[in-house]
């Protein structure tokens, strides 16, 4: 009825891993949480909760090793004992890794990690007070023998009564299955079973009583068969076999007594019946059976639906998706306005052959109709895709902690803007530069508490976390306030392990020398102290910053702390972009990069030492030419162009194009590196009309800018594009654009 | 999974309806998986006491499934709760092994039977069938034989 078993299964089992991920990472901060505040009954409890919760869904799945594993554990956490309290957020901390071990080794199909140490530690934590309670519980165990019971004497007096009042009495035996987990509660049931059936005279072992018994014996006066008490004590999980017996009972002779107690018993049996009148009246009513089953079957089916559609609105208000599934989505929101495109570029054509066809204005009418539409879905489609860097921010707290402790350093870690929405796939890439990060940040950012409290500061170091929303980016700052980077000594690095020549190194600002430390060769392996130890891997997050065209920002004060700031795109697949033509070509950058567009004859433009300048209005804006420079003739000075002011970060420069070709949403296709050689050119994407426009990558644009001004100036002058950078492109005319194309096409 | 004759429910003939009550979205979706293999219908899930018995004041299901630990209100205390404004209602309590006394609290606040974690479908299957067969139960007074 859903699909084949085995495809629930393994949806199931997806489910699992998700959850219980979740489930292992609030475990983690329940424990964090009870190590600040020992005692606290709340969080111990909660603590409990997420044990107690994994335990039943991994027992669900069939994951055997972690049930039971997380069943001591909850078994210790049941104990409540007062002196143990604060050996529990330690061990909580470990169970939490090696539950996610376990996690990772069932899905990945992987040998199970040893949980022995573990398994340890959970039963040194139960040990001082488990033992008393199995000893307690094995000297009730013994006293259970009694097997034929003797009514005793009130009663017996009780079943006289109840013979006397005309009753037929039962006797029951119901026999508890041996493998019910829970024969207490097994007793209960037959009890509560038996009490509905009728009086409940007498029954063994009596209520209350806790010890383990195997069967039960009750005498009950009821009005029902001997067969229906029957069916009624047979529980399913419970109860193996059941006898039931008339039992006689001798009335006792005509004393006084008996008359009271008839009247008294008629009385709890009229107080019985009214009870009863009362129940059918309001079980009539709940089930709606008597009443209301005339128009049942004609109204059943929307009531039916009336039901069901709040509690499918109700039931989850999450709901999982495979990322892949929403990928496919957005792919098909792509194509979508791709079609837009080209619709739009029919319409034009279909204006220009028609331009009096009232059919044209029907046709823009729809179409902006259909572009509004599409904008909306493309927005739902990105929302779907965000997820708050709180998943990511939460395992922080943890590391923080633990590298802690491994340095020997108190640190504090504070956290904001953890509501802030990042695409999902960006935060899943940022999770390991940023775990290296902040690793580096307590082990080598901050001092030790001694050192720390020698400089005049708190002994407790500050680790702040943040998240914000600036533009269509988001920044992720990590900041300390520890010793800070030392920029000679970079330098000195730099240069030493051959990363940069000594001449180059003079025209670096210090924000250029500080990225050093992001590169891949650079390594402070034998001087790690010496040099702050910044540095150590991080070349990873250059590199997968520069992969999702982001940007890493560091900013230094000595003695003062230290703030890696990353930029981050808020969405990979569609921009809105600005095309233009260069050299008759056409390229996008994205609009949101661009802070100002200005019109100038090349006649302007002035020559600043090598650079191209432009002086636009009170400031200077360097300039950078991508196409080739034109050849000086008459007309040259009067040649119009385009100056897109470029305004990121601190850095503000100007790229000088030939046209405008307006403003479009793009979908970005990824080109493989067969295409295009070179990093300045970030994706590529199909206009309505079929041309492939290349979408510039600002970052590298600017990277170039900058080295080129420190390194090579020469270059610029010559165009970034025309010539060796670009050989596809500029090259290959048509064909390369269709391989283009098709590089371009292939990636949908 | 093996395939059950459906549970149907004896006044109309109409499939059960079940509200499942677990903070766990794994636990529900788990047991709503077994349920519809006997043909019932889920008609709300809750992630916690106090959403429970809201639910199921609004959508008066047949048969509650109960966790027992849960954030807000515990099982137990919505168990009671409900029971205590719905004498008729029928809840079954989902819990492990560890939690006997607590099962126990809960039936004599008024829970009609209990499975145990991690729930088997032909265990749930079997509760399923008695506590549905009680449906005669609160009309004892009303002289029926059998």
């Amino acid at each position: 009825m859903n699909g084949p078993p085995e495809e629930r299964m393994s949806e199931l089992r997806q489910l699992f891993f998700e959850s219980a991920g979740e489930l292992v990472e609030r475990l983690n901060d329940e424990a964090m949480q009870l190590e600040k505040t020992p005692g606290d009954r709340e969080t111990a409890r909660s603590l409990r909760r997420t044990v107690h919760t994994l335990k039943g869904d991994s027992a669900a799945c069939g994951f055997r090793e972690l049930s039971e594993l997380a069943h001591e554990f909850e078994d210790v956490l049941t104990l409540e004992n007062r002196d143990l309290e604060a050996a529990v957020p330690p061990i909580a901390l470990k169970a939490a890794d090696v539950f996610a071990g376990l996690l990772d080794a069932y899905r990945n199909e992987t040998k199970l990690p040893s949980i022995q140490s573990l398994r340890a530690d959970i039963a040194r934590l139960a040990h001082p007070s488990r033992s008393p309670a199995s000893k307690a519980k094995n000297k009730k165990a013994g006293k259970v023998s009694a097997k034929k019971t003797h009514w005793t004497e009130y009663e017996q007096l009780s079943l006289a009564r109840a013979a006397a009042a005309n009753k037929k009495i039962y006797h029951v035996l119901v026999q508890i299955d041996p493998q019910c987990a829970m024969p207490i509660a097994g007793r209960q049931m037959i009890q509560l079973a038996l009490t509905e059936l009728g009086e409940l005279l007498a029954i063994y072992p009596a209520d209350g009583s806790h010890q383990p018994a195997t069967q039960i014996e009750a005498a009950i006066a009821s009005e029902k068969s001997a067969e229906a008490i029957k069916v009624k004590c047979s529980i399913p999980t419970i109860s193996t076999d059941v006898k039931v017996k008339i039992l006689r009972v001798e009335s006792r002779g005509a004393s006084p007594a008996p008359r009271a107690i008839n009247e008294e018993d008629n009385a709890t049996l009229q107080a019985e019946e009214a009870g009863s009148t009362v129940a059918v009246g309001s079980e009539t009513d709940a089930s709606g059976t008597a009443t209301l089953e005339d128009f049942a079957d004609t109204s059943s089916t929307p009531i039916e639906e009336f039901a069901s559609f709040p509690a499918a609105h109700l039931a989850d208000k999450l709901l999982r998706v495979d990322a892949e599934r929403i990928d496919g989505v957005l792919n098909l929101v792509g194509e979508l306005i791709l079609a837009k495109s080209m619709l739009q570029q029919a319409l034009i054509e279909f204006g220009q052959r028609f331009p009096k066809d009232a059919l044209r204005g029907k046709f823009s009418d729809a179409m902006a109709f259909q572009g509004r539409v599409l904008n909306d879905l493309q927005h739902s489609v990105m929302k779907i895709r965000m997820v708050p860097v709180d998943q990511l921010f939460r395992r922080f707290p943890r590391i923080v902690r633990d590298v802690g402790i491994q340095c020997g350093k108190e640190v504090r870690l504070s956290v904001r803007g953890g509501q802030t929405d990042l695409d999902k796939s960006i935060l899943d890439s940022i999770a390991e530069p940023l775990t290296h990060l902040v690793r580096n940040a307590v082990g080598h950012g901050l001092e030790t508490s001694e050192e720390r409290v020698r400089a005049g500061k708190t002994p407790q170091g500050q680790l702040r976390l943040s998240a914000y929303h600036q533009g269509n980016q988001v920044v992720i700052e990590i900041s300390d306030d520890g010793r800070g980077i030392q920029v000679e000594k970079v330098r000195q690095r730099a240069v030493a392990q051959g990363l940069i020549k000594a001449e180059a190194l003079d025209r670096l600002t210090e924000a250029e020398t500080l990225e050093l430390i992001l590169e891949p060769g650079f390594s402070t392996a034998d001087e790690v102290t010496e040099l702050s130890g910044r540095g150590v891997g991080l070349d990873i997050v250059q590199s997968v910053l520069t992969r999702l065209k982001g940007t890493v920002q560091i900013e230094t004060v000595a003695g003062k702390g230290t703030t890696f700031r990353l930029r981050l795109p808020l969405t990979l697949a569609i921009i809105r972009a600005l095309m233009f033509r260069v050299d008759h070509r056409l390229f996008a950058l994205p609009l949101n990069a661009i802070s100002e567009i200005a019109r100038t004859v090349e006649g302007e433009i002035r020559q600043v030492e090598q650079y191209d300048v432009l002086q636009l209005r009170d400031d200077v804006l360097p300039l950078l030419r991508l196409g080739s420079k034109p050849l000086s003739g008459p007309d040259t000075a009067r040649r119009k162009v385009f100056v897109l002011v470029i305004h990121s970060g601190e850095r503000k420069f100007g790229v000088i194009v030939d046209a405008l070709e307006g403003e479009d949403e793009l979908v970005i296709k990824a080109l493989d590196d067969q295409s295009v050689k070179t990093d300045l050119v970030s994706g590529a994407s199909i206009l309505g009309d079929g041309r492939v426009v290349l979408i510039l990558n600002m970052i590298a644009l600017m990277e170039r800018f900058t080295r080129g001004r420190a390194t090579n100036a020469g270059a610029l002058t010559s165009g970034l594009l025309s010539g060796s950078i670009l050989p596809g492109v500029t090259d290959g005319g048509s064909q390369t654009s269709q391989e283009l194309r098709r590089a371009a096409g292939s990636q949908a | 999974m093996e395939k059950f004759v459906a549970v149907k429910r004896a006044e109309d003939g109409q499939p059960v309806r079940y509200l499942i009550v677990d903070d766990s979205v794994f636990a529900r979706k788990n047991l709503a998986r077994m349920i519809e293999s006997f043909g019932g219908q889920i008609v709300g899930e809750a992630g916690d006491g106090v959403s429970a018995i809201k639910e199921y004041e609004r959508l008066s299901p047949d048969i509650v499934l109960m966790d027992i630990t849960m954030p807000q209100m515990e099982g137990i205390e919505a168990a009671e709760k409900i029971v205590r404004n719905h004498p008729g209602a029928r809840i079954v309590m989902v819990s492990s092994v560890g939690y006997q006394e607590n099962i126990v609290a809960a039936l004599q606040r008024g829970a009609r039977h209990f499975v145990q974690k991690p729930v088997k479908p032909e265990v749930l299957y079997e509760v399923i069938k008695y506590v549905m067969k009680d449906e005669s139960t609160p009309a004892r007074g009303a002289g029926a034989g059998v």
